[in-house]
């Protein structure tokens, strides 16, 4: 029952019931011998001495009160700590398991797909685009003659030199057959465009020689290319690898021991697009013993670390043109 | 005794926890405001714990590609990333507030120098590794940071050395030296952070201007013996203030993550996600913008073309005059109001940073003729001159009641926004879950629009109005009903944190939806830091806690 005053124009409480049964428990301890309120001490420390006496003594958290929460805040710290251990699995590696060669439609910048037919011949712009994996570059090539006119690329048996075995090279695709795609990892220590690209016809002269990196041409790249009568090649810089595009890829000079694995295409003559579906030749990377590459290509697939399969579609970028400085 | 007593015995015991050489604290000093440094340290560590992990998975050498591999393929790697971003943007904006707070009290004087100093290095060396750090992602804005940072040192042709030394091979996609040089700036942040921590442990904190009115504020060890030891209340205490920045820091951005369209003079800063590579097509229609915390020297850069001038006003003469500071004020006052020119100076500071670094927001790029930088900057000087002017120190008796200090409306704002999100979040998507979470937050809401309340309807009240009796009985039984409340509250807290662990169980690792992983998890701080802190509140808390 509150404590009420009559005050003028209406009711104003005093104390609370709260309150008054607060004084209550508050006078009695103050009369219990045991908890006795030493008012001498009180007048010498004032409100101080009677505030940690009420702390203490009445208001103050007993034993059993205080377990109780320490009990809420170590369920709640262990909760927490069980709330944690799903995010622990930042820890574990993603594992890219790419089953096998998904089918991916070529696209260009926009987004829009790749028409085969506008792909221009013997472009001296680096043509790229990522396939199987992210961060796996393949080129993709028109091939022409020295006059610039499509060359329809035959099947071909292509030779491994480093362990004498051999596959098939199923020949170019598009509207005149003259499309082809290789991967743009050189075999011999992984170098990536710009280092390595392709050379069109009017850059595979003695000019080229004396060109700086990454265009310069080796005399023996030039006299193979000779001997094989092709009028472009695909040349890595960092050490001279050259390789014939006309022939799948194969090794022309060295010191590469493995010809460049092709990309598969499939093209659709209805739509003009463009579609990668798989690869053929050596891995990409060489995993076994002394380095040498599997024979199957899709043994490599999970190796790359950061690579995740690009799915459906790949972009095509056509960035840059190596020659521009030269 | 009981086997938990034995147990706890053994380790304080074995741990020395009741002798820590650490200062003892008095009651009065158990507010956010004397304790913002503890805030700095908790971003650091966050952010140095998310670095490491993220460490596990950067490559320095593909630095955009493994970033988006970091987001989209590790599990939680975007929760990680995200938050490890906005523990850095956390501990700038702390070390700017706890550097600020420390400047207006006064804290730079003796015996504090040295203390002083050491801070405003660690700013410095925050921001660089900041800076750094931001690089790493080798997005179109990082690439243009580093672009008109270089741009910078270039125009000064002795500088230009350090280019090589600081970018390495930066713009062929190499940034193994930008991570190397990141991490040995956090290092040395550690370094410094182990002085700096130190140093404040045997000073102690600056005890209140009503007990030590004058420089050198410290305690006599007679003083500050009688205070509470380390060990429980102030480890309590800073526990949930940890916790609690823990999660404002994997709550905000994780929530972010889910909102695209933010308009663009907040998109490059707030969003955590990266922006596109610098050689896409889609990076042209982007305004690069620098790091936010660089706006400042950005809009600068605008005033002058003169690099050396933009140095000088944007780098050098700021900080140089931070630095020296302890040896110029050399006065023991340490009320703001009785070294005005100081606390003039420190206002102006504060409004020249917000204020410029909005302009580059706003105006990226834009010269500004003189005549206009005259007006944006001798006005906020002359308002500031004339109030300080007129303004008489208030003898600190006269004034009863806690003013709300700027920090605790901020983070009341933050509530208040994450109430009204909550409610949103609720209404779309109505589940028990998204009810809980209205639920928290809005009861987060409804303590500090009471505590707010109090302060602002207290304003309109005379000082003596309430006579002095009354206070003496009342003040123990509101305490207790607030006490008996806080522990309702820890019941509900405790539930709630259950109801969200089981939900977090259940959150794919990858994915759009991964990200609400982080502010499941940031919740759950901010809820133990809460729990920990009503603990506090209900153990600790003295009725009537007077500054001696
Ligand atoms: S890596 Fe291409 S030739 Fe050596």
């Amino acid at each position: 029952m509150p404590l009420k005053i009559r005050l003028g124009n209406g009711e104003k409480g005093v104390l609370k019931t709260s309150d008054l049964y607060f004084i209550q428990k508050l006078l009695k301890t103050m009369r219990n011998p045991k908890t006795r309120f030493d008012s001498r001490e009180f007048v010498e420390k004032g409100e101080d001495y009677f505030f940690n006496y009420v702390g203490k003594n009445v208001g103050g958290v007993d034993e059993g009160r205080r377990n109780f929460l320490k009990g809420i805040v170590i369920g709640v710290a262990a909760a927490t700590v069980v709330g944690i251990i799903p995010g622990l699995r930042v820890l574990v590696p993603p594992v890219e398991q790419a089953a096998g060669f998904p089918k991916s439609l070529l696209v260009d910048v926009s987004g829009n797909p790749l028409k085969a037919s506008s792909i221009p011949v013997n472009s001296p712009i680096i043509t790229l685009y990522e396939y199987p994996l992210t961060g796996e570059p393949n080129f993709l090539l028109n091939l022409g003659d020295k006059s610039g006119n499509p060359v329809s690329i035959s099947p071909v048996e292509v030779t491994v030199p480093q362990t004498g075995k051999t596959y098939k090279f199923p020949g170019g695709v598009g509207p005149n057959n003259s499309i082809v795609s290789y991967s743009a990892i050189c075999q011999h220590l992984g170098c990536t465009p710009p280092y390595i690209h392709f050379y069109p016809p009017q850059y595979v002269g003695p000019s080229q020689l004396t060109a700086p990196e990454p265009d310069t041409l080796t005399a023996q790249a030039l006299l193979a290319a000779k001997q094989a009568n092709i009028p472009a090649l695909i040349h890595c810089d960092c050490h001279g690898s050259t390789y014939d595009p006309y022939k799948g890829g194969a090794v022309l000079t060295g010191p590469t021991q493995r010809p460049l694995p092709a990309v598969l295409l499939e093209y659709d003559s209805s739509t003009d697009y463009l579609y990668a579906i798989g690869a053929i030749g050596v891995a990409t990377y060489p995993e076994g013993s002394d380095g040498v590459p599997s024979q199957d290509p899709s043994k490599d697939l999970d190796t790359s670390q950061y690579g995740s399969s690009v799915g459906t579609k790949t972009q095509v970028q056509a960035n840059t043109n190596p020659f521009s400085g030269s | 005794m009981s086997l938990t007593k034995r147990v706890s015995n053994w380790f304080s015991e074995r741990l020395g926890l009741d002798d820590l050489p650490f200062f003892k604290t008095p009651d009065y000093m158990y507010h956010v405001n004397e304790w913002l440094g503890a805030l700095v340290a908790a971003s650091f560590i966050y952010t140095v714990i998310s670095g490491l992990i993220l460490l596990l998975y950067y490559n320095a050498a593909a630095g955009y590609q493994s970033t988006e591999t970091i987001i989209n393929q590790v599990p939680y790697g975007s929760v990680v990333l995200y938050s490890h971003l906005y523990g850095a943007y956390a501990m700038i904006i702390l070390a700017y507030v706890h550097m600020f707070r420390n400047y207006f009290v006064g804290a730079y004087k003796k015996p504090r120098e040295l203390l002083w100093i050491l801070g405003v290095l660690m700013l410095v060396l925050t921001l660089g590794a900041s800076f750094l750090g931001y690089s790493l992602i080798g997005d179109a804005l990082a690439v243009s940071a580093v672009d008109v940072g270089a741009g910078i040192i270039t125009s000064i042709p002795q500088l230009s050395f350090l280019i090589p030394i600081i970018f390495g091979n930066y713009d062929t996609g190499d940034y193994t030296r930008v991570l190397a040089l990141h991490i040995i700036l956090v290092a040395l942040i550690g370094l410094l952070f182990v002085f700096h921590f130190f140093l404040a442990e045997h000073y102690g904190m600056m005890p209140s201007r009503k007990v030590k009115p004058k420089a050198p504020a410290v305690y006599t060890k007679e003083e500050w013996s009688k205070f509470n030891p380390w060990w429980p209340r102030n480890f309590v205490y800073m526990s949930s203030l940890i916790f609690m920045t823990w999660g404002f820091i994997l709550a905000i951005p994780n929530a972010l993550a889910y909102l695209n369209g933010l308009p663009q003079y907040f998109n490059p800063f707030m969003n955590p996600k990266p922006a596109p590579p610098p050689n896409s097509p889609a990076a042209a229609h982007i305004t690069t913008y620098p790091p936010w915390f660089f706006l400042f020297l950005y809009k600068i850069a605008d005033f002058t073309s003169d690099v050396v001038i933009f140095l000088m006003i944007g780098v050098i003469i700021p900080l140089v005059y931070l630095i020296i500071l302890p040896f110029i004020d050399r006065s023991d006052e340490l009320h703001p109001l009785k070294r005005k020119v100081f606390t003039g100076i420190g206002i102006l500071m504060i409004t020249y940073l917000i204020q410029t670094s909005l302009w580059g927001d706003l105006a990226p790029g834009v010269e500004v003729s003189v005549k206009d930088q005259v007006i944006a900057y001798l006005i906020p000087a002359i308002i500031v001159a004339l109030g300080l002017t007129f303004i008489k120190p208030v003898d600190a008796q006269l004034k009863p009641s806690r003013g709300i200090s700027p920090l605790t409306s901020l983070l009341f704002m933050v509530v208040a926004m994450l109430f009204a999100g909550s409610v949103v979040e609720l209404i779309d998507y109505p589940s028990l879950f998204t009810f809980a979470i209205a639920v928290f937050t809005g009861s987060l809401f409804f303590i500090g629009s009471k505590a707010m309340g109090k302060v602002v309807l207290s304003k309109g009240l005379p000082n003596n109005a309430v006579p002095e009796v009354k206070t003496t009985t009342e003040t123990p039984t509101s305490t207790e009903t607030k006490k008996k409340f806080a522990e309702v509250l820890m019941s509900i807290l405790f539930v709630l944190v259950v109801v969200i662990v089981a939900q977090m169980w259940t959150i794919p690792p990858t994915g759009y939806a991964s990200n609400l992983f982080g502010v499941d998890l940031g919740l759950v701080f901010l809820m133990l830091g809460e729990v920990i802190s009503l603990y506090h509140y209900v153990v600790y808390k003295k009725p009537v806690e007077k500054e001696e």
